[in-house]
């Protein structure tokens, strides 16, 4: 549900979420290696089906973004998958809207991007045994907690009368930050232990 | 296994079966945007039932898009529930402390009616095609070619990935993980995602091995290319007219004389 449908948006918004999603999507694909296409697209294959996995949380169901995720493994390359998964999800299963894929892209997007430099920073500066436990912990929760601020915003600045809709978006997305935080963590010290070289830190 | 029935209806016979693809993108695009870009809703009722019309012909059955539809549903469905009562306007009906107020109830149809039409017409415009058609299209659109190599192998892994996951899922539930809380523990499942992300890298490595000891370079090679005939220019041109003449409507308020009967 942090995908925004068509219709809601003002015009305005939309079409500034497409020109930044532009801008970083060049920079980004510029950064990034052909050789690392494989693993990206990996990556925005899992993005794209585990938002097809559903939770039931009491009356209703939530399903997993995995934003941080993306960022723990790809870095900048983060971006582009989040993008491509929107895309998809949007042209295959009319998850999303057509017209919001610049500003859906950029509010799951940009939270990747910043839990790559949490998950960077805690790996280099602490020592601590399960860093890699705690980095992942922070990168998956802090991304989907951005997620929602920045589609909270993105809605906002539509108009304020739709702050409604913003109540129940954080609502529903409050056992969302809960489940990814512990999932990515457990997933971050999952691939320490069996493939440390899928993680974006331990590469370089 | 489920696979998301990508392509499913995609060799079926309709008009847009046969539309040439680069074509059928962006007048479908540009109705699309101009119908996100309308504010009327006796116009947008309108484009609506065109978008209706325009399903039905593609000939993607009623069920598949009922299927989709849940999605949208959930979406519309809150919006007409919350916006009635939270955007503030004239009063309509009141209910002990909560109001209905019509500014709510007006925006909330707007948004619904765009949000429905887009929906709809997704599929005449993607399901008619092969998904594989999609990306070549793309690849004509001069889109950036490490994006269109990315689209393509998405499209590959999201099978390898959804394979993987379903696999991991019932060797975990046969070992009875999960039996007497029926919810999978979360640490358990997080060992499962992460053993599907490695599984999954290790088999897509092998795939572009594969690929590229067969030759792949990157470009898409299909047997077909494209060719635009006179019946899609008509087509197109038709669809690009009629989405001009929605905001036509609008702008000259011909429907503005049924105000006076209160609709």
């Amino acid at each position: 549900m942090v995908h925004i449908a068509d219709g809601i948006l003002a015009p305005e918004i939309w079409i500034l979420g497409f020109i930044l999603t532009g801008f970083l999507l060049a920079y980004t694909l510029s950064k990034i290696k052909t050789e690392e296409i494989p693993k990206i697209s990996l990556v925005a294959s899992a993005v794209f089906v585990a938002s097809l996995l559903h939770i039931p949380i009491g009356p209703s169901s939530v399903h997993l973004i995995f934003a941080g995720l993306a960022g723990i493994l790809l870095g900048l390359g983060a971006f582009p998958a989040v993008f491509l998964a929107v895309l998809l999800q949007a042209f295959l299963f009319q998850h999303g809207g057509v017209t919001t894929i610049g500003i859906n892209s950029l509010t799951m997007g940009l939270p990747a991007l910043i839990s790559y430099g949490i998950f960077t920073v805690v790996i280099k500066k602490t020592s601590w045994k399960q860093r890699y436990v705690l980095g992942g912990s922070l990168a998956g929760g802090t991304a989907i907690f951005l997620a929602v601020l920045f589609t909270s915003i993105a809605l906002m600045l539509t108009g304020a009368e739709l702050i409604g809709l913003i109540v129940i978006l954080v609502a529903a997305h409050i056992p969302v930050i809960v489940i990814e935080t512990i999932l990515v963590g457990g997933i971050a010290g999952f691939l320490k232990r069996v493939k440390p070289e899928m993680l974006v830190v331990v590469k370089k | 296994m489920t696979h998301f029935d990508i392509d499913k209806y995609a060799y079926l016979k309709s008009p847009f079966h046969s539309f040439d693809p680069r074509a059928k993108i962006i007048c479908f695009l540009f109705l699309i945007f101009s119908i996100v870009l309308l504010n009327d809703i006796k116009v947008l009722v309108i484009a609506l039932i065109s978008t209706i019309i325009l399903t039905f012909l593609s000939k993607i059955p009623l069920l598949f898009i009922l299927k989709r539809f849940k999605w949208v549903a959930l979406f519309i469905f809150a919006v007409l529930i919350v916006l009635p009562f939270t955007v503030p306007g004239k009063t309509v009906l009141s209910f002990g402390f909560l109001y209905v107020y019509q500014e709510g109830i007006l925006l909330a149809c707007l948004i619904s009616l765009k949000a429905f039409s887009v929906m709809l017409l997704i599929f005449p415009m993607l399901s008619t095609m092969k998904f594989v058609t999609f990306i070549k299209t793309l690849e004509h659109f001069k889109l950036p070619k490490k994006l269109v190599q990315m689209i393509s192998f998405v499209y590959r892994y999201v099978f390898v990935v959804s394979n993987e996951f379903q696999r991991a899922l019932r060797s975990v539930s046969s070992r009875n993980v999960g039996k007497k809380s029926r919810i999978l523990h979360l640490h358990v499942l997080s060992n499962v995602i992460g053993m599907t992300l490695v599984r999954s890298y290790e088999r897509g490595e092998r795939i572009r091995t594969a690929m590229l000891s067969r030759g792949y370079n990157g470009d898409m090679k299909t047997l077909h290319s494209f060719k635009m005939t006179k019946k899609d220019a008509i087509k197109c041109s038709l669809i690009i007219i009629w989405s001009l003449s929605l905001h036509v409507i609008v702008l000259t308020k011909i429907l503005d004389v049924y105000d006076t009967y209160g609709i």
